[in-house]
């Protein structure tokens, strides 16, 4: 079939479907949605439904980005915009339907607000004037929230997969890679290296066989953009893919999702599945003489299977422990062959630089940092959710636009961004903006996205040590600075935590940290002292009250510790906790 | 070989081999850069960080530009220009923080102890520091790599670091090694040799963080994990995690490179000798040639033989029918007397498998020369045609390419031989070679080790081998595959061997075998569509009546395929025996005098001089060694026979069923108490040297026999040492001129090769000759197997007086037809009843052949019989898996 003749049909489907003849029930279930209920609320939906004479069009559709209000459903009905309701529960599916669907009227106590051009149904407000939508420029996540992933017609039928097409019969590969060079994209893994630099280091690596790896490990706390992407929308993943694989003479794309993260990866191997089924990656793609093909690895649970030579080792099903450099992935990657490995986040970018060009993107962000970032937004703050906005935006309108303030009416403390490595920052970096430069020169880093909130609830030895704990069980037990520097740092911060410290344990730290940073042999153990280090520098008053007073400020450092135990050393059996 | 690399190493300009990286690069200029993780030979793997250093290349503009970071030595190629620093202070003080750290967990009770060099194992400790944290009750103590790193960083060691001792559990169970985790610095050396070197993956890393640790992956006995007892990760470890558990504690005070006398490889091993005159430790050689630091089993725990106590000491005549002690003169003058009245040709002298050359090269004159008896032998040469026709054919009698060129072969064909028990180091360039791509074929009616590594595992009819070999001849020909210029140019006799190649039409060829046209097929496009295929051919599984065909089938298939003379091609024999090489060339066998000069009258071989005893033809039996026809059903036969002699004069070691029916007995010095030279499989001269001293009177066969020719009246045999007897052997025989005895070290030196003008083709037959294993009582033919580790059927560890013990069901494979009339059906219990042995398992109908029975056991089990056995040399006596009839009975 031709592209043209795929994309009418699937628009003929799009139109008939979302006209709202039969009733179109949409409902966030990606994660945050799964979380709040979402399978609980369709399943009462679908036992009311069944037990009415209604027929209505049922679509899991993914994250709007308002995770704060998930369970988040909407009904389509012929001529009225699309009616929101927030955090609905299985019991109050009967209202709404009533009220909606079989009464005519308006169920006024659920209702959230409107999407459409056809205005408010019943007076409520637009959603898209609510900060959490307005502030944001979903680019990675324009569909989501809109379709569903379950059906590769819907992702068609809006704009799907025509920065392929372009991509293949308009542009050479170097085209493309120019292309991609061009919008500044920069890698949202956490290197933040620029895309199109780097897809260009595989092209003249000798083929035939060469891999694009796709890395969904993203086992960071507080980071779930990756899994957000691949759950409310796995194609653009896989459009990207595609084109990346064109633009690299790639023969082969792995997506790499950590085992357990069960809705990403049961969407994106349908999503595979319906995409060969429609010659959109396989053999002689839309006709062209292009071959490439995509399948799921997924690997035991270890975040540092995140580093890209570990993903490589643990695609080759090995123990994901890191390779050294050189040689590097594009000279000697998976199975000795030559790869490329990019973040779910950069590859889902590519379509929309495609079809739409360079120089849209780039006159998206400020400075070297275009387009979007997609934030992670969590912690004490009013509105968690997952917010795609414009780079530049102040980490102040983060907190306090799109994140609607700090809980309870609390003074930001602190925010950890960029997973547990990245460090933390003060309750003064409400003026630092996201910018990859501009972060990395405050001694954070925006890597994958996450921003977790910290009230002045929280005790910054206490958060510490959790992250610290996080990095000592996550560390492989390869290389010897990081294996045995975390358990010496855990066990220090520990002390500290518990009012317990000995003299000189700051110095200490720090002479581990300097041990681990120069001689560590990848980003876990070089960063694995990151989280302490900006601790210190910002809550230095923290750290003296637990060493010279003996207590901590919150309190929250009496509360029963959680200690995973099964990575701690041996003789730890009889002292660890719980 | 292109042009060596310039860098400069804290100052000092250095060359390097290109594509080293600079840790090697400094090693082989004899500096020093400490490491902990890295091992010469085996990749880099950057754990342990101790070997960072400051680096910089320059750049096309002259500047310099500096590597990020403090890389690892071990990792970072080196480049031309380059510049090195290994000492700067940072460096020094992030060696010493990672030194710290690794402290922390590794018992160091005595390394910042000032009184460490006057302190015993047994002292009382005044600084309280607790047995298990102390260096001096190490195994390894001052064999310790992290302790000479420690001295070498002359660090203070004074942290505040919290010490973790692990306080794991030792695992002693299993046969030979010992494992104490808590001394381990997961460095993953002995992971890695266990998986990249000898391809086994026994052992593995396991969990992770703080928790990283060495083991089994499934944590129980190596006995079911694929451990081949080889000793590599022993040999790796740099702490005293992983240890030998005989002598364990023994320090040595004298090392002494020698050769192994186990198989034909000729292992170069330094053996540990400690202060009681034992030989306690065997490591072997990492820069000899024929083994590249590789041990096997018999190598490494095989030679404790050499300590036992019941080593006879003493010359012992047979008088009033007992043995009784006497003196040399005396037993010589006995000797002497009696053989005075066999110089009739009613003697025969029987060599030892590991005598040196200078033994057997004295033992050959002496029967020929003194005792004028052409009936001289070596006991290893039990199927000399297994090289006859080889040395007719391409005109050596040796592997004509060297073992570690197997690394580089495209394809290997494994013919009958169970490599990884018989000649086990031979075995690790194959594994590695089929780990880097190449394609192994094996043809055995047995499943051995190697099968499981095969990319084709062929089973033909009994005996059909040579059938077979002529299958894929005709197959090469049909398909226009042979190496036509090789074959004509080079070969003689190439027409006439063509012609006769036309009765082996495929469809006989693949009744007569059971394999399929199109596996015949299949296997010759693999073997003749490379740059490079070797062969190698034990026939261990083939009757003796056969075996001649087939070596001529596979000379012809080298040569047509044109892989003789080429590197990493080539055909390799596999015998048994540690110097079966060198007794041929010396002329200690039967049909050949030194330097394979044929003989008028060639004396009778090993079987017939059996006979010939118990025929009374042969009254003299000269015997050296006991080792005779041990693997065989034959042995018992073979002492019945040899009793009928009037004198049989044995030189021996122990006490043995040979010496209890002996007339006299020469005590014979054990290889470790030798001067001499063994010949390898390749060819390659090895030195013998003397590790102990002698603990009674036994002497070197060499002398024996020249004090005994003295008093014979000849003076054949006028030697005063074993390098004599080399001289005249160099001067005799042709292929050793060369050799330059003084200055042979642990590389070896390779003979002088015998070379054809032209190498010969072989025409051969499409015999329907068969012979029969079985007969009406037992009309079976019955495949044993033994692989190392077996995915499919489970094993049971129990542990029994703090022995791990496997237990099993065996799973017997039949053909379904069989099995049908004796009315079993899959999964029926059944029993295998042979001449000598019984065996209960569950039947598997799977395609065998008709009339055969095979069964797979687990290597474990033989160690574990082997740790168990009370025989002096357990290693020298291992049944090999032999063909043999049985019946099957339902259980």
């Amino acid at each position: 079939m031709k592209y043209k003749e795929i994309v009418s049909q699937a628009t003929a489907e799009w139109t008939e479907m979302t006209s709202g003849k039969v009733p179109l029930i949409r409902i966030g279930t990606a994660m945050c949605g799964h979380a709040a209920g979402a399978f609980r609320v369709i399943k009462a939906l679908q036992e009311y439904l069944d037990s009415t004479e209604l027929e209505v069009n049922i679509q899991e559709v993914g994250c709007l980005g308002l995770c704060y209000a998930e369970p988040l459903l909407d009904i389509k009905k012929p001529g009225k915009s699309r009616l929101f309701f927030n955090n609905v529960t299985p019991e109050e599916i009967e209202y709404i339907v009533d009220e909606y669907l079989i009464n005519e009227g308006y169920p006024k106590e659920k209702v959230f607000g409107y999407i459409g051009e056809e205005g408010p149904v019943n007076g409520e407000d637009s959603l898209e004037s609510i900060p959490g939508l307005k502030l944001q420029n979903r680019i990675a996540l324009r569909n989501a929230g809109h379709i569903s992933p379950h059906d590769i017609n819907q992702y068609i039928a809006n704009g799907g997969y025509a920065g392929l097409y372009k991509a293949l019969t308009d542009l050479s590969p170097s085209e493309v890679i120019d292309e991609v060079k061009n919008s500044g994209l920069r890698g949202r893994g956490g290197a933040a290296f620029p895309t199109g630099v780097k897809w260009s280091f595989l092209v003249g690596s000798p083929g035939p066989t060469k891999y694009i790896l796709c890395n969904c490990e993203e086992g960071d706390p507080g980071a779930y953009n990756d899994k957000g992407i691949l759950e409310s929308d796995p194609h653009t993943l896989l459009e990207g893919l595609a084109i990346a694989g064109y633009a690299t003479g790639a023969s082969n794309g792995i997506v790499f999702i950590r085992h357990g993260h069960d809705g990403p990866i049961e969407r994106t191997e349908k999503a595979i599945e319906q995409a060969y089924a429609l010659g959109l990656i396989g053999n002689n793609i839309l006709g062209t003489d292009f071959n490439f093909d995509i399948e799921v690895a997924l690997t035991g649970e270890s975040y540092v299977a995140g580093e890209e030579t570990a993903l490589m080792e643990a695609v080759e099903g090995k123990r994901a422990m890191p390779r050294f450099r050189p040689p590097f992935p594009a000279a000697f990657g998976v199975w000795g062959k030559p790869s490329n490995i990019n973040n779910v986040k950069s590859l889902s970018y590519a379509p929309e630089i495609i079809s739409k060009g360079a120089d849209w993107f780039s006159s998206i962000g400020v400075n070297k940092s275009t387009g979007t970032a997609i934030v992670c937004l969590s912690g004490d703050v009013n509105r968690p959710g997952l917010y795609e906005v414009p780079m530049g935006m102040s980490l102040g309108e983060v907190v306090d636009d799109l994140g609607g303030g700090v809980t309870d009416n609390g003074q930001l403390k602190l925010l950890q961004t960029g997973g547990p490595l990245g460090g933390v920052l003060g309750p003064d970096s409400k003026d630092i903006h996201i910018d990859f430069d501009e972060m990395r020169s405050a001694g954070a880093i925006f890597g994958s996205g996450g921003i977790i909130v910290g009230s002045d609830k929280v005790c910054a030895v206490d958060l510490t040590r959790v992250l610290v704990a996080f990095c000592q069980f996550e560390s492989c037990g390869k290389c010897f600075p990081c294996r045995l520097g975390m358990e010496h740092l855990l066990e220090i911060v520990e002390r500290i935590s518990d009012c317990a410290s000995k003299p000189g344990d700051m110095d200490l730290m720090k002479s581990i940290g300097g041990t681990m940073e120069a001689g560590s042999l990848c980003g876990h153990g070089q960063l694995g002292f990151g989280p302490i280090r900006s601790a210190i520098t910002h809550f230095e008053e923290d750290f003296r009250l637990h060493i010279e007073e003996n207590r901590c400020p919150t309190g929250s450092c009496d509360r029963p510790k959680i200690v995973p135990k099964n990575t701690r050393p041996y003789a730890t059996d009889h002292i660890a906790g719980e | 070989m292109s042009d060596k690399v310039n860098l400069t190493i804290d100052g000092v300009e250095i060359q390097a081999e290109p594509g080293s990286m600079i840790i090697q690069a400094a090693m082989d200029n004899e500096m020093y850069i400490p490491y902990l993780c890295y091992y010469p030979g085996m990749k880099p793997y950057g754990a342990c960080r101790m070997c960072v250093v400051k680096a910089e290349s320059p750049t096309p503009d002259g500047s310099y530009r500096a590597l990020p970071g403090s890389p690892a030595s071990c990792t970072t190629p080196i480049s031309e220009g380059m510049r090195v620093e290994t000492n700067t202070g940072d460096l020094v003080d992030l060696r010493k923080g990672i030194m710290e750290l690794l402290i922390s967990e590794h018992p160091h009770g005595c390394l910042n102890c000032h009184r460490i060099e006057l302190c015993g194992p047994t002292d009382v400790c005044l600084r309280h520091v607790s047995v298990n944290d102390r260096c001096v009750t190490c195994p390894k103590n001052e064999r310790c790599e992290l302790k000479d790193t420690v001295r070498y960083m002359e660090m203070e060691l004074t942290t505040p670091l919290t010490y973790n001792n692990r306080h794991l559990p030792l695992e002693v169970k299993d046969p030979y090694w010992d494992m104490d985790m808590n001394l381990c610095i997961v460095c993953s050396r002995c992971v890695r040799a266990c998986d990249e070197v000898r391809g086994d993956q026994a052992i593995t890393l396991k969990d992770r963080s703080g928790r990283s640790i060495i083991g089994t992956a499934a944590g129980t006995s190596l006995l079911e994990s694929g451990c081949e007892f080889c000793g590599a990760c022993i040999d790796v470890c740099p702490t005293g995690a992983i240890v030998e558990r005989d002598y364990k504690w023994d320090k040595a005070v004298q090392k002494v490179a020698t050769t192994c006398p186990h198989c034909p490889v000729g292992c170069q091993l330094d053996l540990d000798v400690n202060k009681r005159n034992k030989v306690v430790r065997s490591i072997p050689n990492r820069q000899a040639e024929a083994n590249m630091g590789m041990a096997c089993f018999k190598g490494k725990f095989g030679l404790d033989f050499v300590n036992n106590k019941n080593k006879l000491k003493k010359p012992m005549v047979r008088k009033n029918s007992e043995l009784e002690e006497v003196t040399w003169p005396e037993a010589l003058d006995f000797v002497a007397s009696k053989l005075a009245n066999h110089k009739n040709g009613d003697y025969a002298l029987i060599a030892s498998a590991r005598g040196t050359n200078e033994d057997n090269f004295a033992a050959q004159k002496f029967a020929r020369r003194v005792m004028k008896s052409n009936n001289v032998n070596v006991s290893s040469n039990s199927r000399p045609k297994l090289v006859d026709s080889l040395q007719d054919l391409i005109g050596d009698d040796c592997a004509s390419n060297k073992i570690w060129e197997l690394l580089d072969s495209q394809v290997i064909l494994l013919v009958s031989a169970n490599i990884t028990e018989e000649q086990n180091v031979a075995s690790v360039p194959i594994k590695q070679a089929v780990a880097k791509g190449a394609k192994l074929i094996v043809i055995d009616q047995r499943e051995t080790e190697l099968t499981r590594y095969a990319t084709k595992w062929i089973r033909p009819l009994i005996n059909s081998e040579p059938i077979l070999i002529g299958g894929i001849l005709r197959s090469i020909v049909d398909q226009s595959l042979e190496d036509h210029d090789f074959a004509t140019e080079k070969c003689k006799g190439y027409d006439e061997f063509r012609n006769s190649l036309w009765d082996f039409d495929l469809v006989k060829v693949s009744e007569r075998t059971g394999i399929s046209q199109e596996e015949i097929r299949e296997m010759a496009q693999i073997f003749a569509n490379t740059e490079a295929s070797s062969i190698l051919y034990g026939l261990e599984t083939i009757s003796d009546t056969h075996i001649d065909d087939t070596v001529k089938s596979l000379v012809n298939l080298s040569l047509i395929t044109g892989n003789l003379g080429k590197n990493s091609g080539g055909i390799y024999p596999l015998f048994s025996g540690a110097n079966q090489q060198g007794s041929r060339d010396v002329g200690c066998v039967p049909n050949l005098l030194p330097g394979h000069r044929p003989t008028a009258s060639p004396g009778i071989d090993l079987t017939e001089i059996s006979e010939a005893c118990s025929s009374g033809a042969i009254k003299a039996l000269h015997l050296i060694g006991d080792e005779l026809f041990h693997n065989t059903a034959n042995r018992s036969e073979f002492l019945d026979k040899i009793k009928a002699t009037n004198l049989l004069i044995v030189h021996e070691s122990f006490a043995s069923d040979v010496t209890d029916i002996a007339d006299v007995v020469l005590p014979s010095a054990l290889f470790t108490e030798k001067t001499g030279t063994y010949t390898n499989m390749e060819g390659r001269i090895h030195r013998l040297r003397p590790a102990l001293g002698p603990v009674g009177d036994e002497d070197e066969d060499w002398r024996i026999l020249s004090q005994i020719a003295a008093r014979l009246g000849s003076e054949d045999l006028p030697y005063s040492s074993s390098n004599d007897v080399l001289i005249e052997i160099t001067n005799e025989v042709e292929t050793y001129k060369t050799l330059e005895a003084d200055s042979l070290d642990s590389q070896g030196h390779i003979r002088k090769p015998i070379l054809n003008s032209s190498y010969v083709f072989s025409p051969i037959e499409f015999t329907q000759r068969e012979e029969l294993l079985v007969d009406d009582q037992y009309p079976m033919v019955f495949a044993p197997g033994r692989v190392l580790f077996d995915a499919d059927r489970d094993a049971g560890i129990v542990t029994e007086n703090d022995l791990n013990t496997i237990t099993r069901r065996e799973i017997i494979e039949m053909n379904e037809e069989d099995a049908n009339k004796a009315g079993i059906s899959e999964g029926d219990v059944i029993k295998i009843l042979g001449e000598k042995f019984e065996l209960t398992g569950n039947a598997h109908l799977n395609g065998l052949h008709s009339g055969m029975v095979a069964t797979t056991t687990l290597f474990g089990t033989l160690i574990e019989s082997l740790n168990n056995s009370t025989e002096p040399d357990p290693m020298a006596k291992i049944e090999g898996l032999r063909l043999c009839k049985v019946r099957v009975e339902k259980g």
